[in-house]
């Protein structure tokens, strides 16, 4: 793990809660990924690519994917349905950009977001990075932001 | 307020957010569109006087959206809405005729100071 690709994903998550959804997050311990399941039921995928590749996966449980869904649309979703996707989707979108603009050596383009849904889904980071965890409590729920990066070899 | 406002954006979220931000600044006349195809469509065939459009988008980007809009001869002013702020990305993007950018995530307040820039709000 690269410890300075944590701040700018810590500093973006937060900025995005803040901005768009009007929560501040109280941040948890640091932990390395273990194993392949996210810790909650959606998960919003970025990928990363440039003088570095990797993933970000926005991890949030189905209730509190829909009450920022609730936040963003103005209207609460009946339930965990296309327009909660999209609302992940585009908090991903945002934390990935976030972070980017402060890695600016690493000359990173990010990837249109993408949106898994169901319980105990496997998510495989690059096999040569080390995917780190940030767990952030809020007050529509806990969220989890599991970042996995690797430099390019010759860039 | 007579401005007529085309909302761009593959996220039919962000398209809510940013209507509802421009609803609370004074422009209630709005039209969206998900890809710079359906808005280059919508440009041609209504009187459109401001575009705020993403950027990464499938089918046609935010940029040559903007880029096609200006070959048509227009001047409207066209504001970008997008994660996307290094240096060369911002030329690219000022080269292809936009006006002005706004970084996501963005505020009301930020999106009304933008507008006012330009005499628009």
């Amino acid at each position: 793990m690269q410890v300075e690709f944590v701040n700018p994903f810590v500093l973006g998550t937060c900025s995005v809660f803040s901005t768009m959804l009007g929560c501040e997050l109280a941040r948890g311990q640091l932990s390395l990924k273990q194993g392949l399941v996210p810790e909650f039921e959606v998960s919003g995928l970025i990928g990363l690519s440039g003088r570095c590749q990797g993933m970000i996966v926005v991890s949030l449980g189905r209730e509190t994917a829909i009450k920022a869904a609730e936040i963003m649309l103005g209207d609460r979703p009946a339930e965990l349905n296309a327009d909660v996707c999209d609302a992940v989707g585009e908090i991903a979108n945002m934390i990935a950009g976030a972070a980017k603009a402060q890695l600016e050596e690493y000359q990173l383009s990010i990837s249109l977001p993408t949106v898994i849904c169901g319980r105990n889904h496997s998510v495989n980071f690059p096999s040569s990075s080390t995917p780190f965890v940030l767990p952030f409590e809020s007050a529509i729920g806990p969220v989890c932001i599991e970042v996995g990066m690797e430099p390019k070899a010759g860039a | 307020m007579g401005n007529k406002v085309l909302v761009v954006d593959d996220s039919g979220t962000m398209r809510k957010i940013v209507i509802r931000a421009l609803n609370a600044v004074g422009f209630s006349d709005t039209v969206e569109a998900g890809d710079g195809v359906d808005a280059l469509e919508m440009f041609k065939n209504s009187s459109i006087d401001i575009v705020l459009t993403d950027w990464n988008m499938p089918n046609k980007s935010g940029v040559d959206l903007a880029r096609e809009i200006r070959a048509l001869g227009s001047t409207v002013p066209i504001f970008m809405i997008t994660t996307e702020s290094e240096k060369g990305r911002v030329m690219e993007a000022i080269q292809a005729g936009v006006t002005d950018y706004l970084m996501k995530p963005f505020t009301q307040e930020v999106l009304q100071q933008k507008l006012e820039k330009y005499s628009l709000a």
